[in-house]
């Protein structure tokens, strides 16, 4: 009786990566972050017997609506870059990492705009609990994107390089994680701050 | 005759019930700093359990997954490990009869 010789089978690599697993504990940290300053935000508002204060101006919704969809839609073209490099097709990745980096250099720029506005018209930090409750929780947030958008733009000078591949491209990820990460928690803070 | 366990079970509750309203003071603080239905004791009352519940779901959430990962990942080994061993079995004689 002949019998095949049959290789076994080759040791598979963990079901979630170190950096995945590092990635996960960074975002749990930084939500539990957000968690305490929407736990504040929330004393705040409901505390309050008038939101927004009478002397103090309201958000700007429809540019900040207008931002929101921007920073949403952002999140399409890191998640085609995953994609792709997942194919193995590694020509567009650069563009697409690009275009996600501009959406939200954008996003920031028009809540720049949008806050330097608001301080003129009197609302700052020290505009009691509504002036402070907004920049912290606000500003906490825009710090983040800030931080995404320069791994973004590292990200895609990487790619550019061409230093991803279909086996190689943890980076990448990561950076897509974060990114859907940051536009997630704008998902909720927008109707909480500005809607409610 | 007494039930034990069910004469337990009466009593705990009853325990229950009469501990209610003792342990829905919360803090002495609380207790008496605000009225009743006062906005700012809302405020922290909603405050506290949104704070309560979010390690809950957070951690939860990202165990669950963990847990979903592991599993797919330990039944697809197994598959692999069942076919590593079918291909192991020597091929049937022509004619002969499968075992």
């Amino acid at each position: 009786m002949r019998r095949r010789v049959v290789p076994p089978p080759p040791a598979e690599a963990p079901p979630v990566s170190n950096t995945r697993l590092a990635m996960i504990v960074l975002i749990t940290g930084e939500s539990m972050l957000f968690a305490g300053l929407i736990g504040m935000y929330l004393v705040f508002r409901l505390s309050a017997r008038a939101w927004p204060p009478a002397d103090l101006p309201r958000l700007p919704l429809g540019l900040t609506t207008l931002n929101t969809v921007v920073l949403l839609a952002s999140a399409v073209p890191v998640g085609r870059a995953l994609g792709a490099i997942r194919r193995g097709e590694s020509g567009s990745v650069a563009r697409q990492v690009e275009l996600t980096a501009v959406l939200g250099a954008v996003f920031l720029a028009v809540q720049g705009a949008e806050w330097t506005r608001l301080v003129r018209h009197g609302l700052t930090l020290g505009s009691g609990t509504y002036g402070a409750s907004f920049y912290v929780l606000i500003g906490c947030h825009a710090l983040h994107v800030l931080a995404a958008v320069t791994w973004l733009s590292i990200v895609a000078l990487l790619a550019r390089r061409g230093v991803f591949t279909r086996a190689r491209h943890a980076a990448l990820e990561m950076c897509a994680i974060y990114w859907y990460f940051v536009c997630g928690l704008w998902a909720v803070l927008f109707p909480l701050v500005y809607l409610y | 005759m007494i039930d034990p366990k069910r004469t337990g079970l009466v009593l705990a509750l009853v325990v229950v019930w009469a501990a209610t309203r003792a342990l829905a003071q919360s803090c002495a603080m609380c207790g008496s700093s605000f009225g009743v239905d006062d906005p700012v004791q809302r405020a922290f009352s909603w405050s506290i359990l949104f704070l309560m519940a979010a390690p809950y779901t957070l951690f939860g959430a990202v165990a669950g997954w963990l847990f979903y990962v592991h599993r797919r990942a330990g039944r697809r080994a197994s598959v692999v490990e069942l076919a590593w061993r079918r291909a192991r079995v020597p091929a049937a004689e022509p004619g002969g009869q499968p075992t």
